[in-house]
């Protein structure tokens, strides 16, 4: 297997609409990637798209439909989606075009546009619910968390406060990124438990908005990465997996898939301590209890301790173990495929000091990040390391 | 070759359309309503639990080899992946095993009167087993996870064959078995 | 006993009735808009020119998806709403399969000075005409009655 280096990365605005088609914002994320790594369209050797659900955008097969603007015309390509682990499936995908030697570089782009479906997104997540089952009750998406919420802060006995103090972690974070759909300075835990209520325990500001967006992300074997850069980021290692559908025959309060592609992916970068040897972390974080949920699940933490990291401000960007450094979903947006755009190029603009005002203080050498899809199943996990 | 260390990303490309300007229209789109329709075939496991709800009754499946018994049942067990035994006939009572207390309606608009639903373990079945259902006859303040519940069925003569033909589960009362 | 029944009765394996209850919203995009608005107010049509390579696009977009290169504002061009039928055929049923009341000519026209094509409706009574080659040109709605999408074209001819 080749050792393989991230050597650019891009991001479009992420708003709740956009004017620009999917093609466009596909686009525009991988021109920024090109630029920051140097290349042109005849140096990619394949390219890998990452999207979410066709029914957000309303096109049928969208992977064909948004090869154009992901410089993929006349060259191998494929689409990969796992719902919302999608944004780091698809760097994941990415990788092992590279790791197995098929291609030299490769391109990652990943691209969501879900202001397309009205009334709201909520609608085509109706149909993520079983027919039969789950569907004659009318069910909304937000149940699902709200119920796993409910499940997790009732096993550890959480309170409110320590989850809200995520999600104003996070929008404050995010007043550094350019992208940002809800970048806040001033929002406070009271902001968040005063907020409208939607399915109890969840609240409007415990939660990601959805929004469309891309991402993209060039990597390349180490045998080339010299021509790139001197201070390579290297993918150090890789894990995904997936557990039963039927949600309602598990205990919701541990996310185990997640541990499971957080081991897989350990093990391939050496890691034995988690919490000791990675300096920070980008879980997902579609719901503020999710973040510490994840944090548990990636073994950087016991189970229960997360909230309590939280109020001593251990996650902070000045912390010992930053979390969501780039303000998250809860922070800059989740068009769900694009997330990419926090949850791995993110890793790569910190680890190259790139990260401007985002950028964690001392000398981070080592990250995580994740991303979880399907209906609580579906969990992916990359380790990026400097040198 | 050192890369010069600008802020990334250095600028936000992408252009913010307002909820306003789509209703003043002021760009061109194209509005599209699809009309699919969909027949899923349910299968043999499904095929006999929605008959056993229509006579009243709650089946589950027995898995011999993982020893547990499976609701909503399957044809097959996802854990040892070996085809799955004998029905079982299930209690209609259970436990709460989480829930939550919605304010809104399935398309996101909001309602006034909270929808009480949650996941609820089967009594017969093994733990932690169940399915997504409403919950009633009780308030926000007094539903708790743990709580032991009943199922309320539709009158006979109305139940289609459907997860509907309970209409929700109810606190179960001492004697009330 | 479960997967190992022998099914008897065909009926019991049941079927789960439903539908998908979503609408659309498709904004054309930065290039669309453009192309929209422009058919909004003339009866010509806007192509982009590549400056690399020479191409000219149509439909009209923001990038070449060859070169990989931005068009630029001056790359935008007026062409004529005409073109050449290069491909047709006659259509007698819908999408459900029922037979239409008048069968309906959909073709692939090239269209003038640009290196694309649009599909459109040919208006015709004559269906057992060979329309290969003809030259056409666009009709289109009322200039007070277009809104910006593709039905702006009623048909050609």
């Amino acid at each position: 297997m080749k050792e393989v280096a991230v050597i650019g990365a891009g991001m479009t605005l992420f708003r709740r609409h956009l004017k620009e088609t999917g093609k466009e914002l596909s686009f525009m994320a991988t021109k920024m990637a090109m630029e920051d790594a140097g290349i042109q369209k005849d140096d990619i050797d394949m390219v890998v798209m990452g999207s979410a659900p066709d029914a957000f955008d309303g096109i049928h097969m969208k992977g064909e439909n948004l090869i154009d603007g992901s410089a993929a015309t006349g060259k191998p390509y494929v689409r990969v989606f796992n719902g919302g682990g999608t944004g780091v499936f698809a760097p994941i995908a990415g990788w092992w075009h590279v790791a197995s030697g098929v291609a030299d570089v490769c391109l990652v782009v990943a691209e969501e546009k879900m202001g397309n479906v009205y009334p709201h997104p909520q609608t085509a997540f109706r149909h993520i619910w079983d027919p039969v089952l789950d569907r004659p009750l009318n069910p909304n998406l937000v149940w699902l968390f709200a119920m796993e919420m409910n499940r997790y802060m009732t096993v550890h006995n959480i309170k409110k406060e320590d989850i809200a103090l995520v999600a104003v972690k996070n929008k404050r974070n995010a007043v550094g990124h350019p992208c940002a759909q809800l970048a806040d300075p001033n929002i406070t835990v009271d902001d968040v438990l005063n907020s409208e209520i939607m399915a109890w325990p969840v609240q409007r500001l415990d939660v990601s908005p959805p929004s469309d967006g891309a991402a993209a992300l060039i990597f390349c074997n180490k045998d080339i990465v010299h021509k790139f850069t001197d201070d390579p980021i290297y993918v150090a290692g890789t894990g995904w997996s997936i557990d039963s559908t039927m949600w309602t025959n598990r205990d919701l309060y541990f996310p185990r898939y997640v541990a499971q592609a957080a081991k897989m992916a350990y093990k391939k970068a050496g890691i034995i301590n988690p919490p000791k040897e990675i300096d920070f972390a980008e879980p997902y974080d579609p719901f503020d209890y999710k973040e510490l949920h994840h944090m548990e699940g990636l073994l950087l933490c016991k189970k229960g301790e997360a909230p309590i990291l939280t109020r001593e401000g251990v996650t902070q960007r000045d912390g010992d173990m930053p979390i969501c450094p780039s303000g998250g979903l809860l922070g800059v947006g989740n068009p769900i495929a694009a997330t990419m755009g926090q949850k791995v190029c993110e890793l790569y603009w910190q680890l190259a000091g790139k990260a401007g005002k985002r950028q964690i203080p001392g000398d981070p050498r080592v990250g995580v990040g994740q991303a979880w899809g399907d209906i609580m199943q579906m969990a992916t996990v990359m380790v990026l390391r400097r040198g | 070759m050192e890369k010069e260390k600008k802020s990334w990303p250095p600028y936000a490309p992408g252009t913010h359309v307002k909820e306003s300007d789509i209703r003043e229209k002021k760009l061109t789109y194209t509005w599209w309503e699809p009309e699919v329709q969909y027949s899923w075939s349910l299968g043999h496991a499904m095929s006999k639990f929605i008959q056993g709800l229509k006579t009243g009754k709650i089946y589950g499946i027995h898995c011999k080899r993982c020893k547990r018994v499976i609701v909503p049942p399957r044809m097959f067990c996802e854990y040892c992946f070996g085809p799955t035994d004998e029905w079982v006939e299930l209690k209609d009572t259970g436990v709460i095993e989480t829930f939550s207390i919605s304010y809104l309606d399935p398309d996101a608009r909001r309602i006034e009167e909270p929808i009480l639903v949650g996941v609820v373990s089967i009594d017969g079945a093994s733990p932690k087993h169940g399915f997504m259902h409403y919950f009633g006859e009780m308030t926000k303040d007094e539903i708790k996870i743990g709580m032991k519940v009943k199922a309320v069925w539709k009158p006979e003569n109305e139940r289609e064959g459907s997860i509907t033909d309970i209409k929700y589960f109810k606190p179960l009362k001492g004697g009330d078995d | 006993m479960g997967f190992l029944e022998k099914q008897t009765d065909p009926t019991t394996p049941m079927h789960w009735r439903g539908d998908m209850q979503a609408d659309y919203f498709y904004p054309s995009g930065i290039a669309g808009d453009k192309f929209f608005r422009h058919i909004m107010e003339n009866d010509t049509f806007l192509a982009t020119k590549c400056s690399k390579c020479n191409k000219v696009l149509f439909p009209p977009r923001l990038y070449c998806e060859d070169c990989f290169e931005e068009i630029q504002e001056m790359d935008w061009i007026e062409v004529p709403s005409t073109g050449t039928v290069k491909l047709y055929t006659v259509v007698t049923i819908n999408a459900h399969g029922k037979k239409l009341e008048k069968p309906r000519v959909i073709a692939f026209i090239d269209i003038d000075k640009t290196n694309g094509a649009l599909l459109g409706v040919i208006r015709t009574n004559d269906f057992n005409k060979d329309f290969l080659g003809t030259k056409v040109k666009a009709i289109f709605k009322q200039k007070g009655n277009r809104e910006g999408t593709l039905k702006d074209i009623l048909y050609w001819e």
